[in-house]
């Protein structure tokens, strides 16, 4: 975790990065837009960047288009406009749709950064989509069960293939929904590698209870104007939340086709057998690695006696 | 520990601060109405309304009917109908922006007033956007919904109250329901008898019943 603090003055910089790292907040601190862009677009030299604080006016550019930036290479930070220049002596216009929170500069101000800044980091508050409730223990589930992906990529082709034979349908993939970006296993007739979460529908899949279907994706609003989704040709979407064997909704079974089309009941129906069999297959693995792996507190993971005492 | 809020001549119970509510229901039914009622709190409580598409004489007049008085020292207004309401005679503090479809300033003088409001001692603050509807007839649905995700989570980091008000028939379903993932609970307006009902959904101890809204009595 990391926010990038992008100051072109040293004093107010330095002041900045104080009242951030006073809070416990590691911090990378850069002096220029271009500085800052490298850093967003990971140029090796630290951690990747959850929060970006910039002040507006910088002799490279505004902060303004600095964070139009980062909603491009990483859209879901939280940004920060904290900065001397009042609202209305700011032009929003041409980047109305960048949207970030803003704060101005003053007396007691570094305070409610701080706030404003843990507050924004901890609940992930500029998303564009929903996140699922249980999104932190979710998260964990798929460290623990999906610890190596390409591992599961030849056991997902196989069912992905006899899905898209199953259905008659042009491709099929499983979907692992990590805090930022959408993973594609095992794809079948489609070559997809990753997209930002805000991008898929599998996003909204796992926040629903079995099977979602958009029949024409250029008629759902939520998606018509989507150009990762138009990139890939797909019109029709079909998926299931693989979950992970403490419930959470990890992935997503999913079916593509180039055409709009339809899915009937007894498909659907099917369609969750898949998922389930997937679910299977990262609870099996999951088990086999932790039995394979000793145990790092050095504690039997299947020690569960209620009589032993804490430590 | 802030109090919660109450809904004064509402049928509906208190709600914990930081919480959003996305009230929805035809513009016909009494859903404005019944969205403003809900702005009205004690009176060291100070009130935001970000106004999408009617000028902020109109909003005056809107809490004038729900019996709430403006104040400059605690309500302010957020205009989005352009620089006509640059001289709207109100007695909010006013910030105008160019269109609805500037979210991106929208959010930032909705940020600016609120601090204000903090920094001048009003520590409670009841948020409306009236209405999200109009804001989705600007700008694509990705955009409104990280904008009213940002604006949530402000109500939620400064203990306030969200109002948002979304005409269902002007708004897509599936549109509608990924917006009020973003809120805690949705009350739904409809009318009956001339007259609008109300419910609440998503809360702990609220009625889920539809029940009559005497308004402004």
């Amino acid at each position: 975790m990391t926010v990038l603090c992008v100051d072109p003055d040293p004093d107010e910089r330095a002041a900045t990065v104080a009242a951030l790292e006073a809070a416990g907040l590691p911090v990378r601190a850069v002096d220029s837009v271009s500085a800052a862009r490298d850093a967003l677009d990971g140029d090796g030299n630290g951690d990747v960047v959850d929060c970006l604080v910039t002040e507006h006016d910088h002799p490279d550019g505004t902060g303004l288009d600095l964070i139009a930036h980062a909603r491009e290479t990483a859209p879901d930070i939280a940004c920060v406009l904290y900065t001397d220049r009042d609202p209305a002596a700011i032009d929003t216009v041409t980047l109305g749709d960048t949207v970030a929170e803003y704060l101005q500069k003053g007396e007691g101000s570094h305070d409610r950064l701080v706030e404003l800044v843990e507050f924004s980091v901890a609940t992930r508050s500029q998303t564009a989509y929903p996140l699922p409730d249980d999104e932190d223990a979710r998260l964990a589930a798929l460290d623990r069960f999906v610890a190596d992906p390409d591992e599961l990529d030849a056991t997902f082709a196989r069912l992905t293939e006899i899905a898209a034979a199953t259905f008659d349908i042009d491709a099929a993939a499983v979907g692992l929904v990590d805090a930022h970006h959408e993973r594609f296993l095992g794809c079948y007739g489609i070559d997809v590698d990753r997209m930002d979460r805000e991008d898929t529908v599998c996003t909204y899949a796992i926040l629903e209870e079995g099977v979602t279907v958009v029949e024409d994706l250029h008629e759902d609003p939520r998606f018509a104007d989507n150009e990762a989704i138009d990139g890939v040709d797909i019109r029709f979407y079909a998926g299931v939340p693989v979950t992970a064997p403490d419930g959470s909704k990890i992935a997503s079974f999913c079916l593509y086709d180039f055409a709009p089309r339809s899915l009937s009941t007894d498909d659907r129906a099917l369609l969750e057998l898949f998922a389930a069999e997937a679910g299977d297959q990262l609870a099996l693995r999951g088990r086999l690695r932790e039995q394979e792996t000793p145990a790092v507190d050095g504690r039997d993971r299947n020690d569960g006696d209620p009589t032993e005492g804490e430590g | 520990m802030t109090e919660d809020y109450t809904f004064r001549g509402l049928p509906m119970a208190s709600v914990l601060p930081g919480t959003t509510l996305l009230v929805s229901g035809p513009s016909h039914a009494g859903t404005r109405e019944v969205a403003y009622s809900m702005l009205a709190g004690a009176e060291d409580e100070g009130v935001v309304v970000v106004t999408t598409n009617r000028r902020a004489s109109r909003v005056a007049r809107n809490f004038e009917a729900a019996s709430m008085r403006l104040d400059p020292a605690r309500s302010a207004i957020v205009s989005c109908v352009g620089q006509d309401d640059r001289d709207a005679d109100v007695d909010a503090r006013l910030a105008e922006v160019t269109g609805p479809g500037d979210l991106t300033g929208i959010g930032m003088r909705y940020s600016k007033l609120v601090e204000e409001l903090h920094r001048d001692g009003v520590e409670r603050v009841r948020t409306s956007v009236v209405s999200v509807s109009t804001l989705l007839s600007f700008s694509d649905v990705q955009t409104v919904s990280r904008f009213v995700h940002t604006l949530v989570g402000r109500v939620g980091s400064i203990d306030g109250l969200g109002v948002l008000l979304i005409d269902p028939d002007a708004v897509d379903e599936r549109v509608l329901s990924n917006v009020a993932q973003f809120c805690d609970a949705r009350v739904d307006v409809r009318e009956r008898d001339d007259a609008p009902e109300m419910r609440v959904r998503g809360l702990p101890g609220q009625s889920r019943e539809w029940t009559a809204v005497e308004l402004y009595g």
